[in-house]
């Protein structure tokens, strides 16, 4: 019924169509393409469940989709295990060395998992360090392949999107609610398991729901340390690369599969959790639990074991790379001859890999930040499903999402196939819930009168956004930035898919290294890729606390 | 400078209907506020003015130029906002010349008017500050010098004093008052704070639930309040239901008569009236009222000694109290249940029809 008479809704109309309009031609039209080669039979034309029916009645997919989710949930529940005691330890005990706890607890989420992963493989592997070790001193040592190590690194690696949320949860109960519940006759521990517990409740779910997700779209983990075990989002991925026989359909029906699972979950999480968060309007949190000694120290250690064990992986990939190694097996002795392999050969791999996540940071703030705008300040019907429509790639794993974008640009009207923009558009996509929500988040701190007063001053509603409120924001954006390209650095799962001749990164590099037997250009590649991770968050270190909430 | 006419102008937000067929012509060069309780239209009102809340129907002129089809930042309205909207990454000159800059005036003229500006309001040392490196009432000045150095149409004010401390609130509405009158410009002043309306408008109109309830000059407003929903909302009164007495001038409420002015309606018809409680003097000891004036009979309930003024409420013969205001109230040790008379000039009470 409303006219759009005044200009600055017009220019907020203007954002929404033109990012709705990108996000359906470069997300939804490719995810529709995936649903249709899983609904269409071989020759494309006619309509048919043939796809789901073969997939579904194999014994082997079966058993994939089994997998996803029991590794899923395996790890999910670890992940909690791990992560609420440790909250709990960080809010209300005095731990030592808490600050930096705090802050080193952040980085498993922008270091790449499936370098951890591989470093698990370097260690504990059947030729790994740690293995020879042990039998050489006749001790027997399990297999870390499949199941045990996937939920392992899965857990070193995401309990920090159960600990975040849960840490504010409990942070925020004011320290009356607590008052009342002892001041109404419970002991402190039955005030914790009565009234502390059920608040932190839905942020410690809502974090848990984000670690399955992550759990069920990563690829990087599963394809290092799945061996022959089948897994969802791998099997996708062969079944549309695979040599012998490429199989768009299949893969279809494996992608859909997949991003049905996660929307829903995603929905859960968002639609039910969200609106569950209990607001205790802390103006003074509670006051640390005097404990003994003995257990404080205990405490500490515990905690610092289990933050240093996530980024012990990477630690150690980074001391290995210069090591020397033969074939698969590591032989001792500094050296710099892995990084000589790797960059001797070309250069390209590390070039590519700033330039496009470069490329992809500067793209998805350009796109994510008027979109956050648009949102948080202009509330109708197209910008809530503009909010939508940009979350929900957060839902997409990269193999699909990949996957869609190559049925869909590898001919007709748009031919963007073989070069290096189909992935800067892969990663500008998969990272625009980042973007959009951390511009959010920095506009939520933004009174909007300042930007009325711009106005009333005479600038234009476009001049005021870009003269006003983008230097406002602009620290906040070019955190934004960093974290973006830094994550983009190491994305793996749609590079493999879109990636093609010169257009190698150093995640791929890493990838084809492990499919052969170039154990030290991995190594070497991993290790560059920890570093590229490293050095830029240091210099925005304080602005990675600010973001913490946009990544998740 | 003009003159500002709405004209039958409509919002409403869902089902709420936050502004309700307002018709109003401001003069050239008036100071006009706002007033009404919370959530009453007020600053939707404004907003219209401005160009950030929509018109559903009506108009809205400038002289004879229609400015509700124009877009905000073409309005050459000045705004002054609640919570001052300083721009933290500009300095203080800066604040000022952001409007002179947006219409593109050279670089000498602007210098010029950004330190006339800050001079007139009493800055002219902190141009080079920033904005956080001032005080409420510093920010407050320069939001009013960042909304006039732009020569506007009319100076649009919405609560621009209630972040600071009541002694600066005085002092500062005196100064946008005089700044306003120097100047000429026509102001609309948003304001929930009767008093602050009363000491700084040449006229006031009490808003409720989006309507115009009563327009006039504050005497006005505040002698002759048109309902009792102004008379209450404009400061303490003695609200009383009664019914005409048998002469046509005076009410009965329970057992006490009350004098006032002649009424038109029958004997026995239900009305009600307002007297404010320091339209009532004290009588002491057997002292007579004044010629033409009428006497009520109270028993003392409750004292409230605020300085100057004593509050008192007695209760009538039947029970219902009474507001009174003391001023200066002599060394006298009363208690509660002690007979009290007051005078009062029947011209004081408004009756409502
Ligand atoms: N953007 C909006 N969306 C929905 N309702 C609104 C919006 N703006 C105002 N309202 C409603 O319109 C009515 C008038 O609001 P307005 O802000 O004009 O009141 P006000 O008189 O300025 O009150 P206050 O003294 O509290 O500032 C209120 O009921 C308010 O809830
Ligand atoms: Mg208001």
């Amino acid at each position: 019924m409303m006219s759009v008479a005044l200009p600055r809704q017009r220019f907020a109309l203007l954002i929404g169509i033109v990012g709705l309009a990108l996000l359906c031609l470069f997300f939804l039209f490719p995810l529709s393409r995936i649903f249709d080669a899983s609904f269409l039979d071989p020759k494309g034309t006619h309509l048919t469940l043939a796809n789901y029916g073969k997939i579904l009645g194999s014994g082997f997919y079966q058993q994939a989709i089994a997998n996803s989710f029991e590794i899923g949930a395996f790890a999910t529940l670890l992940t909690v295990l791990l992560a609420v005691p440790l909250a709990f330890a960080l809010a209300r005990l005095s731990i030592a060395g808490k600050s930096a706890l705090l802050a080193l607890v952040v980085l498993p989420l922008v270091l790449p998992s499936f370098v951890s992963a591989y470093a698990l493989l370097l260690m504990l592997g059947r030729a790994g360090l740690a293995t020879q070790a042990l039998r050489d001193l006749g001790i027997p040592f399990g297999s870390i392949y499949g199941t045990p190590g996937i939920v392992a690194v899965y857990t070193l690696t995401l309990y920090p999107y159960v600990l975040l949320p849960t840490l504010a949860g409990l942070k925020a109960i004011d320290v009356s609610v607590e008052e009342a519940s002892r001041n109404l006759g419970a002991s402190r521990w039955r005030g914790f398991w009565t009234v502390t517990l059920p608040i932190v409740v839905p942020s410690v779910l809502s974090g848990a729901l984000l670690v399955f997700i992550e759990t069920l779209e990563n690829f990087g983990v599963p394809i290092v340390l799945a061996e022959d075990k089948p897994i969802l989002s791998v099997e996708a991925f062969k079944l549309f690369v695979g040599e012998t026989d490429q199989n768009p359909s299949s893969a279809g029906v494996l992608g859909v599969l997949l991003i049905v699972s996660t929307a829903l979950v995603l929905l859960i999480q968002r639609h039910y959790l969200a609106r569950r968060r209990f607001a205790t309007g802390a103006r003074r949190s509670p006051p640390l639990i005097p404990i003994g000694r003995a257990s404080l120290v205990a405490a500490s250690v515990a905690c610092w074991a289990v933050v240093l064990s996530s980024l012990l992986p990477f630690f150690a990939v980074v001391v290995l790379s210069f090591m020397k190694f033969r074939g698969p097996v590591l032989q001792g002795g500094f050296s710099l001859d892995n990084f000589a392999d790797l960059l001797g050969r070309s250069a390209r791999p590390l070039e590519n890999t700033l330039m496009l996540s470069g490329l992809a940071a500067v793209i998805a703030a350009l796109i994510g930040v008027p979109i956050g705008y648009a949102i948080t300040r202009f509330r109708s019907t197209l910008t809530n499903i503009l909010e939508i429509v940009a979350t929900m790639p957060f839902a997409v794993a990269g193999t699909v999402l990949g996957i869609g974008l190559i049925i869909s640009f590898n001919s007709g009207a748009l031919v963007l196939t073989g070069g290096w923009l189909i992935m800067v558009i892969a990663y500008v996509v998969r990272k625009l819930p980042f973007s959009v929500r951390s511009s959010a988040s920095i506009l939520h701190q933004i009174d909007p009168s300042l930007e009325e007063a711009s106005i009333n001053l005479g600038v234009a509603p476009v001049m005021t956004f870009a003269r006003l409120t983008v230097p406002l924001m602009l620290g906040g954006i070019i955190g934004g930035m960093v974290l973006t390209w830094v994550t983009v650095s190491s994305e793996l799962s749609a590079t493999v898919v879109l990636y093609s001749g010169e257009w190698q990164t150093l995640t791929v590099v890493m990838f084809q290294a492990l499919e052969g037997t170039g154990a030290g250009t991995a190594v070497a590649a991993a290790s560059l890729l920890v570093v590229i991770t490293l050095v830029p968050l240091a210099f925005v270190y304080r602005l990675l606390r600010r973001y913490e909430a946009s990544l998740l | 400078m003009a003159n500002i006419t709405l004209d039958g102008v409509n919002r409403s937000f869902g089902s709420v209907r936050a502004v309700h067929d307002i018709s109003l012509t401001i003069a050239d060069g008036e100071f006009f506020t706002l007033l009404g309780p919370s959530g009453c239209g007020k600053t939707t009102l404004l907003r219209m003015v401005a160009g950030f809340a929509e018109l559903e129907t009506g108009e809205i002129r400038f002289g004879e130029r229609r400015i509700d089809t124009l877009p905000a930042h073409r309005r050459n309205t000045g705004m002054v906002f609640q919570n001052y909207a300083i721009f933290p990454n500009l300095k203080v000159s800066d604040n000022v010349a952001y409007g002179l800059r947006a219409r593109k005036i050279g670089a000498p003229e602007i210098a010029e008017r950004v330190a006339r500006a800050l001079r007139l309001v009493k800055l002219a040392e902190h141009n080079d500050r920033w904005p956080h490196q001032l005080s409420g009432g510093q920010l407050q000045r320069v939001a009013i010098a960042r909304a006039l150095v732009i020569e506007p149409e009319v100076l649009l004010l919405d609560e621009p004093l209630s972040n600071l401390d009541a002694k600066l609130r005085v002092e500062m509405r005196g100064e946008i008052r005089q700044l306003q009158q120097t100047l000429g410009i026509t102001a609309i002043y948003v304001t929930h704070d009767q008093e602050e309306a009363l000491a700084i408008s040449d006229r006031i109109a009490v808003m409720r639930a989006g309507r115009f309830e009563q327009i006039g000059a504050p005497e006005e407003i505040y002698r002759r309040p048109s309902t009792p929903f102004v008379a209450e909302f404009m400061g303490t009164t003695n609200l009383l239901q009664g019914n005409v007495g048998s002469n046509g001038a005076s009410i009965k409420v329970g057992g006490t008569e009350f004098a006032v002015p002649r009424l038109e309606a029958p004997e026995g018809t239900a009305i009600s009236f307002s007297l404010r409680p320091e339209a009532l003097r004290p009588l002491i000891d057997n002292e007579a009222a004044p010629d033409g004036w009428a006497v009520v009979s109270a028993k003392l309930a409750r004292l409230e000694f605020l300085g100057a003024l004593t509050r008192i409420e007695a209760n009538l013969s039947h029970g219902a109290p009474l507001r009174v205001a003391w001023l200066d109230l002599p060394l006298h040790r009363l208690k509660a249940g002690d007979p009290l008379r007051f005078a009062y000039d029947p011209a004081r009470v408004t009756v409502f029809a």
